[in-house]
């Protein structure tokens, strides 16, 4: 059963990158998006937008992996933003009230002005 | 689909974390094919997911390896059972939804997102989350 997440990730500037999930986040996949987004961290990014605009499906196990990077970031007084949930996926984070916590912005565009 | 001939289809998948997305997607076209709303088939296709999760990270290794899926079709609703012989949740800790508890997130979102949610635990047969979602009026 093929993998349905592709991941890129781009650097915007000397300290900000922008990590993409195109596809679904789930159980099968969700440690692949922590590798990237720690291996971003760990590469000097001090502000990190994930990119939701091409992810199509976001389950807890998605969102377990999004909280502890968040606290990750905010122990080493870093930033993160999500940015472009689609309707679907932002109503996940709506559920579980956790669009509260994290900063979320309509688009890549809004997102990287908040974390500059 | 107008009519269904078979009111009860049943899966049985391995319990990796890779068969997760087979349940969901099983879930998603037949409420689909069962005429429930896109908004209803996407909630209908969480739950299954997650309940799925659930089984496959809470269960120990000694459990079977297997999850079962049965889903029970009515004319007005669907109900979703997942099984697994793992034991169970921690009901008293469930609906708290706590940054610091994610592992609690999936059983709440089902909550938020299916009409009616019972999960049996039972030390001697396991663990099953029974879902059930009703029709919306067309």
């Amino acid at each position: 059963m093929g993998n349905a997440l592709q991941i890129s990730s781009r650097r915007e500037g000397n300290d900000s990158a922008v990590l993409s999930l195109q596809g679904e986040v789930d159980v099968s996949n969700s440690d692949l998006v922590k590798n990237a987004a720690v291996s971003l961290l760990a590469d000097n990014v001090q502000r990190l937008v994930i990119d939701l605009s091409s992810t199509e499906y976001l389950d807890s196990a998605g969102l377990g992996i999004l909280v502890g990077l968040l606290k990750r970031v905010n122990e080493s007084a870093r930033s993160l933003v999500i940015a472009g949930a689609r309707p679907q996926v932002k109503r996940v984070f709506e559920i579980t009230r956790l669009n509260g916590v994290f900063t979320m912005r309509d688009d890549v565009a809004s997102a990287l002005q908040e974390v500059a | 689909m107008s009519t269904v001939a078979t009111s009860q289809i049943e899966l049985k998948l391995p319990r990796k974390p890779e068969f997760v997305k087979l349940a969901r997607c099983t879930a998603w076209t037949l409420a689909a094919q069962l005429d429930f709303v896109v908004s209803q088939a996407d909630d209908i296709r969480l739950a299954v997911g997650e309940a799925c999760t659930n089984a496959v990270e809470h269960v120990p290794a000694s459990a079977s390896q297997d999850i079962i899926v049965r889903f029970h079709i009515a004319p007005e609703k669907l109900v979703v059972e997942v099984v697994d012989d793992g034991p169970g949740f921690d009901l008293d800790r469930v609906g708290q939804c706590d940054c610091d508890e994610i592992g609690g997130l999936g059983l709440v979102i089902i909550r938020s997102i299916m009409d009616e949610v019972d999960v049996v635990c039972d030390p001697k047969t396991g663990t099953c989350v029974r879902m059930t979602k009703f029709r919306n009026p067309q």
